[in-house]
């Protein structure tokens, strides 16, 4: 009886940390180091359905998604209310379902993944999952944005 | 591109809910009463998961989520592309294989793969947090499916 309870509570137990886990690093960020230039023209990246190429004065976010990834529509939504609404920022989104290279290249390995690019469209922090806004309201304010 | 029947995302947690309760109850019972006792609701399992697998849209869960459960919840926010739920379906069903046909040969296999299965479900479940969907981008970024 003890030992079938105890693995029973264990394996709920198991199941419940790697939920808490999960929710506390999912699209939670960091900084990039590589400062790498994003090409938005090369990633063929739009907003709204055009296509993209300028920076945002300030920043810019790119959002990575694909067809099949359930919360992109919603985070791109958001992403674009906070283009609107603050001044300097720009958005672009980049669908990567047929393009593995590109998901190989930037190390993607969840839809969305969010980066955020300063004012000459270096990557300097990046996201993976659904962002964490006051983080992300965090490093906007650092560049700038209001 | 075909155009993909996009479906509610509670329809697929609200199946890994009820998976979540078998394969844990299958792992008590093996625990319990010796691993073959978890025999019989490994057999249900896997022969929900090859419902789903080969089946999807008469399945009982989907039956249930549809006539019961869905006319009491309130319209979804967001619908999703159904191919990476399905493909966790598949997941799930691998280690239904292993338990059933394995659990024959080794009788820890059948504990061992209800533990597999109640994770994925439960995180499925209660966390929202999907590991099959998860592993979709990774798994074809290097090539292992499609």
């Amino acid at each position: 009886m003890e030992t079938s309870l105890i693995a029973t509570l264990g394996l709920l137990a198991l199941g419940v940390i790697g939920g808490i886990t999960f929710k506390v690093l999912q699209g939670k960020g960091h900084r990039v180091s590589t400062k790498e230039i994003i090409d938005l023209g090369k990633l063929k990246a739009n907003n709204n359905g055009l296509p993209t190429t300028e920076y945002g004065k300030k920043a810019t976010l790119v959002q990575f998604s694909t067809s099949y990834c359930g919360q992109c529509p919603g985070v791109k939504r958001t992403l674009s209310q906070l283009e609107y609404r603050l001044g300097g920022l720009c958005f672009a989104e980049v669908d990567i379902t047929e393009r593995l290279d590109v998901a190989a290249h930037f190390n993607i390995s969840q839809t969305p993944t969010v980066f955020l690019l300063n004012d000459k469209g270096h990557l300097i922090y990046r996201m993976g999952g659904v962002p964490k806004m006051n983080q992300l309201m965090q490093e906007l304010e650092k560049l700038g944005v209001k | 591109m075909t155009e993909i029947k996009r479906i509610d995302p509670r329809g697929p947690r609200f199946g890994a809910g009820i998976t979540s309760v078998l394969s844990l109850a299958s792992f008590a019972l093996s625990f319990q009463f010796g691993f073959i006792a978890g025999y019989p609701l490994m057999v249900a399992l896997f022969v929900l998961f090859a419902w789903s697998v080969f089946l999807p849209k008469n399945h009982p869960y989907q039956l249930i989520f549809q006539k019961l459960v869905r006319p009491r919840l309130k319209e979804p926010t967001e619908l999703e592309d159904p191919r990476p739920p399905q493909f966790a379906q598949k997941v799930g069903f691998s280690f239904a294989i292993l338990g059933t046909l394995g659990g024959l040969v080794v009788s820890a296999l059948i504990p061992i793969a209800a533990a597999f299965i109640f994770i994925a479900a439960f995180l499925n479940a209660f966390f929202g947090f999907c590991l099959g969907c998860q592993m979709y981008l990774g798994l074809r970024r290097f090539g292992i499916i499609r």
